[in-house]
């Protein structure tokens, strides 16, 4: 009897951690789990009965690298709670924040993590000899992120200005040019990457789940609106009626939730990919070219097409923020990023967000003191494994299919895996 | 202990337990240096970038995350066995940290978080966040949550060449003094600063946050006239406790308090 057993402990360049497990019997596939093996910190208990401005601070330590995404979800969410009203400058900073960890993000996934396996590397750092120009550029798109998030938050992660009603500290107007300079400086080498990534090229799966993100009208939004949408099942629904539409459960061989499509059932993608399918046409002009020239367009369900989406939004993002730092910078938005006051009361609120894996939801509830009553975190990852197991299984049964050895199936089974950009201490959290 | 030949470049593994991995993170965040670093080791594993496996034999080893499971006390154990310098790396390492916050009733709050179904994974092998140092000796430890990468290379070039500067034990409060920023207690807002370790720079109050306490407690700290002091101040006592407890869950200093 053929039996395949293919066992990665502690899968490498991923954020956390996770073992793939694919064991195939005469041509079938008997077992195909990807197992979250990362310890529970049990966030959501932790903060019970602490009161609500511990609770941001504390919720960015669910991920080092996303730490942006979770601060400003859970501020949303606090802020719906005691309906605070903040100025246009506060929420371009906030966008500005959160497109620091997309530049952090993207970069450190495509280049450090994902790019390797094209490359044949076990890491990054022998591109630093075979070529230097490339390595640079790609480490500073990355120092690049940092230094946006440190602008405007403080610190590379975890970030100390932001709180609930605005901002306790803000760069200069020269500070704010000298990044958008830079910002306009590195869009070839993030025009080059999404060629670079497509010209990587992929096995040719098709999902089979549905995608999830947020939309808005007129914007390609990574915050700002409430409204959710199942791409394939063609539904919106309200951040604020998250249970309506998503169900969470448990499998014993992970020890992340895992998230479906409450009526169907249906395991989902929350990435780069699903903002893509779902909001094409509002990328900014050049990345949309971009993504054109790649052969990026919805509708486009190869999961390993999330590499190239991630190149594309590097681009839309350094238009994007470039625009906003020069209009920080000539003071173009009403009102300062003060915090404002606000009263504290009783009450439930869902914060949401487009961190850079995926949509990101913090659910909270708070007494009249503004204690935590209860919290409950939805990252994106958690959203995507059901799926990353649907897609391993169905990239397995292709290579079985076209006679590939026992190790290049594992080097495409990893290679798609870190496709999703999975951040299992999120997922876990 | 591993067998270095005196004179060779020193072997270093980095291994990551609860955390959010922010740590590692922010060391691979100083881009521009980064290969001047690397350059002065022989990195043999860091499996947040590289796929080689973790080898027999190193001579450093980097810990970040507190030790929650049965299996990470064996691995950090292992660690130990081996290598001739252990460093922690951040909060959660040094103190159990965020993670510490959950040390209670663990059972309880694996049912809060995953109700009646807590994966067997978690059931079977979970226990109260412990620091690094509880479970192994510890040679040196950077602190914060998250910690500043200069301060990792500051103590990984005291490892790698000696020096003769040891860890701060004043409070903040007489650095933070010095950025002329006025007091948060002045204005009824809380700050850990009072009783935290220093050498962080003070960079949180520079920017008009109070600070958290992610250093740990000061070994000089007054803890009870910090709490006088906060009280005057129009601050809860309830609240400068639960305040004091988010970095040192677990110091014994603070855990009379419960």
């Amino acid at each position: 009897m053929a039996k395949t057993d293919i066992k990665v402990d502690h899968l490498a360049r991923i954020e956390g951690h996770g073992d793939i497990h694919l064991i195939i019997e005469d041509g079938n596939i008997v077992k195909c789990d990807f197992a979250v093996t990362e310890p529970a910190r049990f966030f959501e208990s932790m903060v019970r009965g602490r009161r609500f401005e511990d609770v941001p601070y504390v919720s960015s330590r669910v991920c080092g690298i996303c730490s942006s995404s979770h601060t400003v979800t859970d501020i949303f969410a606090i802020e719906s709670i005691f309906d605070v009203e903040v100025t246009d400058r506060t929420r371009a900073l906030r966008e500005l924040l959160v497109y620091g960890s997309f530049l952090q993000n993207h970069a450190t996934h495509l280049f450090v993590f994902a790019a390797p396996d094209f490359l044949g590397h076990k890491s990054v750092f022998p591109l630093a000899e075979e070529n230097r120009a490339l390595f640079d550029s790609a480490l500073g798109l990355k120092a690049l992120g940092n230094e946006l998030c440190t602008a405007v938050g403080g610190r590379s992660i975890h970030p100390i200005t932001a709180v609930i009603g605005g901002f306790t500290h803000e760069i200069s107007s020269d500070e704010y040019l000298a990044l958008a300079d830079k910002m306009d400086s590195m869009l070839d080498f993030a025009l080059d990457s999404v060629d670079l990534f497509n010209d990587f090229g992929s096995v040719d799966i098709q999902t089979e789940g549905d995608m999830l993100a947020m939309v808005d009208p007129g914007r390609y939004p990574v915050l700002g609106s409430d409204t959710a949408r199942f791409v394939r099942a063609g539904y919106d629904f309200s951040a604020q009626n998250i249970d309506s539409a998503i169900e969470e459960y448990a499998v014993d061989h992970s020890a992340a939730y895992l998230a479906r499509e409450k009526t169907g059932a249906s395991p989902y993608m929350a990435t780069a990919l699903s903002r893509i399918n779902a909001s094409w046409s509002e990328l900014s002009e050049p990345a949309r070219f971009a993504a054109a020239k790649a052969g990026l367009r919805p509708p486009e369900f190869n999961p390993f097409a999330n590499n190239i989406a991630q190149a594309v939004e590097l681009v839309d993002v350094l238009v994007r923020c470039s625009a906003l730092c020069r209009r920080l910078a000539a003071d173009d938005f009403e009102g300062t990023s003060k915090p404002v006051a606000f009263n504290v009361r009783a009450g439930r609120g869902v914060g949401f967000t487009e961190a850079p894996r995926g949509a990101l939801f913090h659910e909270i509830e708070l007494d009249d003191d503004g204690r935590v009553l209860s919290a409950s975190i939805l990252t994106p990852t958690s959203q995507n494994i059901a799926n990353i197991e649907a897609d391993m299984r169905l990239l397995a049964e292709k290579l079985i299919l076209e006679s590939y050895d026992q190790d290049a199936i594992q080097l495409e089974i990893e290679k798609l895996v870190r496709a999703y950009d999975p951040c299992l201490s999120c997922s876990v959290h | 202990m591993s067998e270095r030949s005196s004179g060779s470049i020193p072997r270093v593994v980095f291994a990551g337990f609860a955390s959010c991995f922010g740590c590692q993170i922010n060391i691979t965040n100083i881009e521009k240096h980064l290969l001047d670093v690397l350059g002065q080791i022989d990195m043999r594993y860091w499996q947040l970038t590289s796929s080689d496996p973790m080898p027999a034999q190193f001579d450093v080893a980097v810990i970040e995350g507190a030790i929650t499971t049965k299996d990470a006390e064996i691995s950090a154990k292992r660690l130990r066995e081996i290598a001739d310098t252990v460093i922690t790396i951040g909060a959660c390492a040094q103190s159990a940290g965020i993670p510490g916050m959950a040390s209670d009733d663990i059972d309880t709050r694996m049912k809060d978080v995953y109700s009646d179904h807590v994966p067997a994974l978690i059931s079977d092998s979970a226990y109260s966040p412990r620091a690094v140092g509880d479970v192994i000796e510890v040679d040196f430890a950077v602190p914060c949550c998250p910690v500043d990468p200069y301060e990792f290379v500051r103590v990984l070039q005291h490892v790698l060449y000696g020096s003769n500067i040891y860890p701060h034990t004043a409070t903040l409060c007489g650095n933070c003094k010095q950025n002329g920023r006025g007091c948060f207690y002045g204005r009824g807002v809380m700050c850990m600063g009072l009783v935290t370790r220093t050498g962080c720079g003070a960079r949180c109050t520079a920017l008009g946050r109070e600070c958290n306490g992610c250093a740990g407690l000061s070994p000089d700290a007054n803890i009870d006239m910090a709490r006088r002091i906060a009280v005057a101040s129009g601050i809860d006592e309830a609240d400068f406790n639960k305040a004091l407890e988010m970095f040192n869950y677990n110091n014994e200093a603070i855990m009379e308090l419960r």
